[in-house]
């Protein structure tokens, strides 16, 4: 196994951010509603962070339409996974666990 | 960031990881339709001569795994890949290796010695394993999910 080097990640690091990069690197992807509800923050929170999560090629957000809805799906981009993986190395090093 | 800060954010990712655990877990119907999807691909190879049966039935198999992902898909609102790295690649492992183990005898059974009940008795073995082995895979990803980062 390669061990992962400590980086403190801006982008990933503001808590609803963080939150929602833990999520997504448990599973392949995830809703937004599902994402939502576990984060516990409203539709425009969580969309604000979720863009800044993209512009920094983060997340990747697709769009389905089923039966009229519109489905939006979020999965963490391989690059969201070395930086939040990263990351959390760094807050492991700084709280010496 | 001070110490406190960090320990405060992994406990919170923890957390959440563990919450996440009671969301993955599929419905109990979810393991018993996956067996019955595997028995029908796998003892359809049994009516590989029967023309357009064959091919409905590969259909059928192939229609039910697409339900069943999307059934999950729309119950847990996610989806993770039965290849995901981590522990469940043992499940996988074991998965492999006796899907390999019991349709080589099987098709040897049917090919060699003309036994042509051959895969339809390995549907059933399979199918009826993969009920199992997706639980014993859902119980090892929840494990590690509640054992936190």
């Amino acid at each position: 196994m390669t061990a992962v080097r400590p980086r403190f990640d801006p982008v990933v690091h503001t808590p609803p951010r963080l939150q929602v990069c833990g999520l997504l690197a448990a599973v392949d992807s995830m809703d937004f509603a599902a994402v939502r509800d576990e984060v516990g923050v409203s539709d425009s929170v969580l969309s604000k962070h979720v863009r800044q999560l993209e512009e920094a090629g983060y997340v990747d957000v697709r769009k389905a339409t089923r039966a009229s809805r519109v489905r939006t799906t979020l999965a963490l981009t391989s690059a969201g996974r070395a930086a939040f993986a990263a990351h959390v190395e760094e807050l492991r090093r700084i709280a010496g666990v | 960031m001070d110490p406190s800060t960090a320990a405060a954010q992994l406990a919170a990712l923890r957390t959440d990881r563990a919450q996440l655990a009671a969301r993955v877990v599929p419905p109990w119907w979810y393991d018993p339709c996956l067996g019955l999807v595997v028995f029908v691909l796998v003892a359809a190879i049994s009516l590989r001569y029967a023309g357009w049966v064959y091919f409905a039935a590969l259909a059928v198999g192939v229609g039910g795994l697409w339900a069943l992902v999307a059934a999950y898909k729309r119950i847990t609102g996610l989806w993770v890949s039965g290849l995901r790295p981590g522990r469940t690649r043992r499940v996988i492992r074991v998965w492999v290796i006796a899907y390999a183990l019991v349709v080589t005898t099987a098709l040897v059974a049917d090919q060699e010695f003309g036994v042509r009940w051959a895969m339809v008795a390995a549907g059933a073995v399979l199918g009826f394993g993969v009920t199992f082995l997706g639980r014993w895979w859902t119980r090892v990803y929840v494990a590690e999910l509640r054992e936190g980062l």
